[in-house]
């Protein structure tokens, strides 16, 4: 599970190694992957109105 | 002596780029609004990260390409991937984003805040000409380009305000919140005033809203700046911004003359004074489609001199003044002009140019049988 949460952190930051990716794809599968990240798309959206809310005071 | 030539030059570099953020004309303007002040000091802000980011990145680069030249046997390495670089260069510039955007949400934040003014203007573009009420208080005129054609037409010298001068600007008392309701009547036009950092679309059907406090009195131009027909260029905006007590004495004095002008509706007009009032209605109005002379631009904008069809049916020409055409360039004037500028100037149309009608039409019909209901 947390290798899920850190593949996927990578993937919304951009950088991941190329040991992990092939790991990932070799032993994963998908559908996991798909749920966190929908999960973290929502979190981040959540982060984003958070600090645009406190930056307007 | 190269280190000291380098230094010199980016001095020079450095002045030049300050020079050019301040130097009039070439910068936005720092404007005469709290939040004009706080745009520009946004632009700078992000202005100068441009310049820093552009500086490391050319400067690495050239360097490198200097530095690690072929001739000097230098060899390229081969490596796939370097995860701490990558991560170095995905994270500065996500805090240089949200750097730039918390000050700018919270400019953003106090632009949109449109409550608790002291005033409503509504601000309304027409082809080609802006209306400016003041809302709850009986007072609306339409603001004119007052360049003359001469000016235009290249038969007489520039005038200083060429083509940012009107015949009536927008007053608004300095130091009060104005919230200023935008629309159109028309297509869609565009607000511009660059010293209140106000650029907001007029749209048919919408009402915007923006707001200004002007913090000096003073007279700020602008422009329409949404490409909104012919006559785009010919429609500026002129704001003046006067001491609260002088705006005050002011609208006063307009409420006291829209109150004479509602009087005047009644009373019976000789046709020397319809044609009087008529000329100069026309000129600021009608002239810029129809002519000064009268002879239109056909087939868009109908001669109405010699037009035998206007002089034959009175109501008819009272119709189009006052409903306008639809399908066509004509607008209705009702809620634009007054009885007696409506009267005024169709009197003037039936008896100008070698029209010779003899037609005074007076307000009070306009008033009774053309716009009461
Ligand atoms: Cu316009």
């Amino acid at each position: 599970m947390w290798q899920i949460i850190k593949s996927v952190l990578a993937a919304f930051f951009g950088v991941q190694k190329e040991a992990r990716r092939r790991e990932d794809f070799e032993k994963g599968r998908a559908a996991p992957f798909i749920i966190v990240g929908v999960l973290m798309a929502i979190v981040l959206v959540i982060l984003v109105v958070l600090v645009a809310t406190l930056a307007a005071g | 002596m190269r280190k000291r030539l380098l230094w010199t030059a980016g001095g020079f570099a450095f002045a030049g780029l300050s020079g050019l953020a301040s130097a009039d004309g070439w910068n936005m303007p720092v404007g005469v609004t709290d939040v004009s002040r706080e745009i520009h000091s946004l632009h700078m802000i992000i202005f100068w990260i441009c310049v820093v980011i552009g500086v490391v990145v050319f400067g690495a680069m050239f360097y490198s390409l200097f530095r690690y030249r072929r001739s000097q046997g230098a060899e390229a390495s081969n490596f796939h991937e370097h995860t701490t670089v990558e991560v170095i260069w995905t994270v500065i510039p996500l805090l240089i984003l949200v750097g730039m955007a918390v000050p700018a949400t919270a400019t953003l934040k106090s632009m949109y805040d449109t409550t608790e003014a002291d005033l409503d203007v509504m601000v309304t573009g027409q082809q080609w000409r802006w209306r400016y009420e003041y809302l709850g208080e009986d007072v609306a005129f339409t603001s004119n380009l007052a360049t003359s054609r001469e000016q235009i037409a290249g038969e007489a010298a520039k005038g200083e305000d060429y083509l940012l001068e009107v015949d009536e600007p927008l007053v608004l008392p300095a130091g009060r919140k104005v919230r200023l309701l935008l629309t159109s009547d028309d297509v869609i036009h565009s607000w511009w005033v660059p010293d209140l950092a106000v650029k907001q679309d007029a749209v048919p059907g919408f009402v915007n809203e923006n707001w200004v406090r002007i913090n000096e009195p003073g007279i700020y131009r602008g422009q329409c700046a949404e490409l909104c027909g012919r006559d785009h260029a010919f429609m500026p905006v002129v704001v003046q911004a006067v001491e609260p007590e002088r705006f005050d004495a002011w609208l006063a004095q307009r409420k006291e003359a829209a109150a004479q002008e509602a009087l005047g509706v009644d009373r019976d007009w000789s046709l020397e004074a319809l044609m009087e009032r008529g000329e100069r209605v026309y000129g600021t109005i009608c002239a810029s489609c129809h002519q000064p002379d009268g002879s239109g631009s056909p087939p868009a904008f109908p001669a109405l001199a010699g037009n035998q069809a206007l002089l034959d049916e009175r109501d008819r020409h009272i119709d189009t003044v006052v409903n306008g055409v639809s399908g066509t360039a004509m607008p209705a004037f009702r809620s634009t002009l007054n009885p007696v500028e409506i009267a005024a100037v169709i009197t003037y149309e039936r008896n100008a140019w070698g029209n010779d009608t003899g037609d005074a039409v007076q307000p009070s019909t306009i008033a009774d049988e053309w716009l009461a209901d």
